[in-house]
This record gives structure tokens, C-alpha cells and sequence, in this order.
């Protein structure tokens, strides 16, 4: 079984890519598999991660450790309810950098400092901590090595929008500020829509469509994120009443997926082609043969 | 008459320690206002949404609407009767149980994992002794099925054959079974991806009209809240803080708390605002 299949995409210095897409398309699959963290039974059996001119693909080496970070959705997997935030800043800082005690706690504290949590709280426990603030805390544990990649895995998902509007303005501030990439892993269009640069639209494990969120979203190549798109409600007061657009049908099983493009069965402009070839990327946006009008397909 | 009138509802809940261990620290008392003097009413037919973020009580309201759990003050009457008044006779009682149905967040929660689908839409038919005939049963089952967009021949499988949509779809077919006028709906979609959420909010749009439906909507989305309700209540802490159509809080909200929730709310829209 392939959870991702021949996928592709490049991460800029110093940008936001979004990795979109419905439960099961391989968002944290591809997350984890560029952090080194796919476990046996699952493998990377094809394919190369190249990271600051570096292959990582077949070994979870140093270069991640400190370079790559990650967050996840639910704060608590990453924080030790046993020690005070300011201990476990002060260890991460350590292992990753050359520090004495004095000058990690000094660092920690600028850390926390940047990720707005004052820093009297650095004894504090992590169960004194609202989840906005927990989220925070995780932010600056994944900055302490100073990575320049940070893979954030629905980070927001579990908070409320006034706590999520505050951490994705800061991803985006550490983002300009340090130059640090961010893969914002999300299935909200909205969230994308406003916090990412490039957004890759995820279905079944393969790449439907990439490009600059402001193409991707006001002009959409591929019917399944145009469908996508359409189905998201807006907040308008007119919606109440028109329906939503519907895509047909759900995404296939990982054993079910089709021959030809993964989408066809529930594509609404499927053509002969999308039945028997998989189609590549085209134009470098996507993976759709409605794009193929060289060949005549059209 | 509204459909559904609540009338300076409130809830407290007690969270203090045990009257002993309180008296030994020298702690008070520690009351929780979740729900504080609420109002407001529905209109047969019409959706009302509370939104509003987590723990300002909206789960509590609905709790109490659908007679689960008690009021500390205040009333709330449906079709004109109060679930809790103490001189309601059981009838009425039973059959506001009926009227009366709701609908969760998350779809394997509130569905048995060892029910098939046939058993779990039989149950409320059985429960309420809506229709006596094992035949009869079967028929009325099918009948929900193909009305909420699942077919006959899902009736022997199993909620973990289901994909989380047609999970949701499964309840909703359960809440039809007994044939409520109203129905609470806490977080349908929040477990569901955009595409299946839109199936499900045009489902529950589809069925309102089909069975005149009344709905109380409840959700922190206000991108979602916009495509089903014909009035919003912003709830802050377990008060309503403001009440209007949407067009009115969209347009216009006057509450700080109702703006920050519209500045905060991610919506697609949005994207023409980055460079
Ligand atoms: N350990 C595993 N063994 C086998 N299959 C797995 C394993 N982990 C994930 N999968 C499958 O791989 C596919 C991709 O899963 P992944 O977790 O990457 O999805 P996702 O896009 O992150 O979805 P979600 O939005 O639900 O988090 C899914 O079909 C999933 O069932
Ligand atoms: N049985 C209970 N005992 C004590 N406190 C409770 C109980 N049920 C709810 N509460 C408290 O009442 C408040 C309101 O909770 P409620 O579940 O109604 O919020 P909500 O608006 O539904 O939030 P969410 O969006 O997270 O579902 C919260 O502070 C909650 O902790
Ligand atoms: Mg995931
Ligand atoms: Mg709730």
C-alpha cells in the first residue's frame, strides 16, 4: 500500500508552505517522513529528501534534530507535566547547542520572551498553562535549536480563533523574522488562505495542485481544489440561502484507490485519460490532464 | 407563539471540594456560572445558532433544551410546555422526549461499535413504541436510510464500516426516527473535512424543509454558522452578549467580543489580503 505516491514539492528559505488536504491524504505522512519519523512496517521506498543540499531520506540523522523541528496539534504530547517549562527549554537548548546552564537560561528566557509568555512563568508548570500558552511554549521549544525548517503539524486545530489568530500571526512573525520555513500542515482553506505563501493541495498521498496561494485560491487548476474551495463557507450573510457546493462522493480508501488520476471517480470533468494514466504535474501546478492542451487532449 | 422560548436560563455548576474537606482548608464555596440568564426564542421552522468559543456554555444550553440536564433558574418551553415544570404530565413529558432529538459532535462517539446500523435506528423506533411490526420496523428503517442519503443495503453493517460523514449521517437518521420537530445540532461538522461538512450542512438544510424542522445550531464556526442560521446568539462566558440576524452581525456587530470573533475567524476570502 502507498501512502504517498511520487510526491514532489520544494520549500523555500524564509516562506510558509501549506500542505492542505481531506483526513488521509498524507499531510502528517509526509511530514513525518521529512523528519526522519516513519517507522517499520511503513518505509520511504522511492524518492529523495534533499535539505540544505543534503539527502536525509534513509537517515534520521543529526542535521534534523537541530535544523528540523516540529509541532504538533495537542500541546501536552510535547511538553513533560513533571518539570517546569523553563527546565525542559533549558534541556532541548542544550542538547542542541553548545550552552552553559547560564547562558540557557538566558536564551530560554528570550525564547519565551519572543513567543509572548512572560517570563516570571518560566518555573511554571505546563497544567498552570492555558492551551494557547502550552501551544507557545512547544513553539519555543521547537525554536530553540534554531532549526530552519518547522514543520507544524495542525497546530491550531484544538484552540479557539482567538487563540489560533495570535499563534499563526506569530509563526508568521518568526517566519519574517528569523527566515525560518514553515510547513503549515492544516485542512482549514482559511487558515491557508491566511497565513500560508505557496499551499499544496494533498489527495490521496499525490499532488494535486501547487502554486501561490493567491493563484491557487482565486484561480484554482485542478477540479478537486476548485471543489474544495467551493465547498468552505464563507462568513456572508447571503450564504443562508444557496447550498454549498458538494463534492461527489469521499477519498478513496488507501487500497482503494483508482487506476488513472486518484480524483476521477469524483471529478465532474473527467475526461478518457483520467480513467487510464496517472497524470504529472503540468505547468507545474497541477496534476490535472485538463491542463495537457499541448497534446491535443482537448 | 415561538417554538422554543428560553427564559432567563442559568446554570451553575458546584465544583467546590467535599463539604468536609472544604470546612478543614477553609475554602468557600466555588459556583461556576456556566449559563447566565440566557434568552432567546425560535421560530417553528427556522435555525437559530449560539456561537461562541470553548466554555462559554453553549453545550450546557443545549443540554438543558433537550431536557438532559436541569436548569438552576429560569425556564425554557417547547411547543408551549416546560420539560422540568413539576405538574407536566408524563404524556406530555413522553412525547416532548420525542420532539425533542439531538445530534453530536463526534459520530463514533455517540454510535455503538457492536450495533449494527439496522439496530441502532430500530432502537429509538422501539423505545418510543412508534411501530409495533418487526416488517414495519425494517420498512421505517430503510426509509430513514435513503432519507438521510445511505441506502438499504447499508442496514447490517457496522458504524466502523462507515466513513465519519456517513457516521454523521447515521445519527441523523437516528434523531429522525422518532419524527422531532426540533432538533439540537452541537458541533455536527467539527470532526468532518470541508467536503463532507458541506454534504452534511446541505442534508440538514434538505431535511429542515422536507419535515419543517426547527433547528438549534451550535458551533464556533462563524463561516459555518453563516450558511445555516436565520438568527445568531453570541454567548461570552455563559452570556448571551449579543443577539441579531446575520446580516446585522456581519455587517454591523456591536459587541467588542462579537468583532473579535468576526477579526479572528479564518475565511478563505481573505487571501486577496496577502501581498
Ligand atoms: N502506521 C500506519 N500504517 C498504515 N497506514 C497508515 C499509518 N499511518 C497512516 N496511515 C495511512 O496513511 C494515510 C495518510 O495518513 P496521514 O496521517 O498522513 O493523513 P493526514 O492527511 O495527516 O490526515 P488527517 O487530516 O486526518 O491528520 C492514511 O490513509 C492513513 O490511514
Ligand atoms: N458537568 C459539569 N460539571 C462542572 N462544570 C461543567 C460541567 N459541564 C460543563 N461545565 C463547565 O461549564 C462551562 C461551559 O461548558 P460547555 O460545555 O457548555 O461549553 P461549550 O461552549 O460547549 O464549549 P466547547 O466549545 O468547548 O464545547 C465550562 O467552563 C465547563 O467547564
Ligand atoms: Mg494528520
Ligand atoms: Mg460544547
Amino acid at each position: 500500500m502507498k501512502a504517498l505516491d511520487n510526491l514532489s514539492f520544494n520549500v523555500y528559505p524564509g516562506e510558509i508552505l501549506g500542505l492542505v488536504g481531506e483526513s488521509g491524504a498524507g499531510k502528517s505522512m509526509t511530514g513525518l517522513a521529512i523528519l526522519g519519523l516513519i517507522e517499520a512496517p511503513l518505509s520511504i521506498s522511492r524518492g529523495k529528501i534533499i535539505f540544505n543540499r543534503q539527502r536525509i531520506e534513509q537517515n534520521a540523522n543529526a542535521v534534523r534534530g537541530s535544523k528540523i523541528s516540529m509541532i504538533f496539534q495537542d500541546p501536552l504530547v510535547s511538553l513533560n507535566p513533571l518539570r517546569t517549562i523553563g527546565e525542559q527549554l533549558v534541556e532541548t537548548i542544550r542538547t542542541h547547542i553548545k550552552f552553559g546552564r547560564k547562558e540557557a537560561i538566558e536564551y530560554a528566557k528570550s525564547l519565551l520572551e519572543e513567543v509572548g509568555i512572560e517570563q516570571e512563568r518560566f518555573d511554571a508548570y505546563p497544567h498552570t498553562f492555558s492551551g494557547g500558552m502550552r501551544q507557545r511554549v512547544v513553539i519555543a521549544l521547537a525554536l530553540a535549536p534554531k532549526p530552519s525548517l518547522v514543520i507544524a503539524d495542525e497546530p491550531t486545530t484544538a484552540l479557539d480563533v482567538s487563540v489560533q489568530a495570535q499563534i499563526l500571526e506569530l509563526l508568521k512573525k518568526l517566519c519574517r523574522e528569523r527566515e525560518t520555513s514553515i510547513i503549515l500542515i492544516t485542512h482549514d482553506m482559511g487558515v491557508i488562505a491566511e497565513t500560508t505563501d505557496r499551499v499544496a493541495v494533498l489527495y490521496s498521498g499525490t499532488l494535486a495542485e501547487i502554486g501561490r496561494t493567491v493563484e491557487v485560491l482565486n484561480n484554482p487548476q485542478h477540479p478537486y481544489t476548485k471543489g474544495l474551495i467551493e465547498a468552505t463557507p464563507r462568513i456572508d450573510a447571503n450564504s443562508l440561502n444557496s447550498k454549498l457546493y458538494q463534492i461527489p462522493g469521499v477519498m478513496p480508501d488507501l487500497k482503494e484507490i483508482p487506476v488513472g488520476c486518484p480524483f476521477h471517480k469524483r471529478c465532474p470533468q473527467y475526461i478518457k485519460k483520467c480513467v487510464e494514466i496517472k497524470p504529472p504535474l503540468l505547468n507545474e501546478r497541477a496534476a490535472c490532464w485538463l491542463l495537457d492542451t499541448e497534446n491535443g487532449i482537448l | 407563539m415561538s417554538f422554543l422560548l428560553v427564559n432567563q436560563l442559568s446554570r451553575i455548576f458546584d465544583l467546590s471540594e467535599p463539604w468536609i474537606l472544604r470546612k478543614i482548608k477553609g475554602q468557600q464555596k466555588k459556583l461556576l456560572k456556566a449559563v447566565d440568564k440566557v434568552n432567546f426564542s425560535i421560530e417553528r421552522g427556522q435555525t437559530y445558532a449560539l456561537v461562541g468559543e470553548s466554555g462559554s456554555g453553549k453545550s450546557t444550553i443545549a443540554m438543558m433544551v433537550a431536557g438532559l440536564i436541569k436548569p438552576s433558574s429560569g425556564f425554557i418551553t417547547i411547543d408551549g410546555y416546560n420539560f422540568f415544570s413539576p405538574t407536566i404530565e408524563n404524556n406530555i413529558k413522553s412525547s416532548l422526549r420525542k420532539s425533542v432529538q439531538m445530534i453530536f459532535q463526534s459520530p463514533y462517539a455517540s454510535l455503538n461499535p457492536r450495533w449494527r446500523v439496522g439496530d441502532v435506528l430500530k432502537e429509538p423506533i422501539k423505545a418510543f413504541n412508534l411501530i409495533e411490526s418487526e416488517n414495519g420496523q425494517k420498512r421505517r428503517v430503510c426509509e430513514l436510510l435513503e432519507q438521510v442519503g445511505l441506502s438499504e443495503r447499508d442496514i447490517n453493517k457496522f458504524p466502523h464500516e462507515f466513513s465519519g460523514g456517513q457516521r454523521q449521517r447515521i445519527c441523523i437518521a437516528r434523531s429522525l426516527a422518532s419524527e422531532p420537530k426540533l432538533i439540537i445540532c452541537d458541533e455536527p461538522t467539527s470532526a468532518l473535512d470541508v467536503s463532507v461538512q458541506a454534504q452534511v450542512l446541505n442534508l440538514l438544510k434538505d431535511l429542515q424543509k422536507q419535515f419543517s424542522l426547527t433547528y438549534l445550531f451550535i458551533s464556533h464556526d462563524l463561516a459555518v454558522v453563516s450558511t445555516m442560521a436565520n438568527r445568531i446568539g453570541v454567548l461570552k462566558q455563559g452570556i448571551l452578549v449579543e443577539e441579531a440576524s446575520p446580516n446585522k452581525l456581519f455587517e454591523k456587530p456591536e459587541h467588542d467580543y462579537t468583532k473579535m470573533l468576526l477579526t479572528a475567524a479564518p475565511d478563505i476570502k481573505n487571501v486577496s489580503k496577502i501581498p
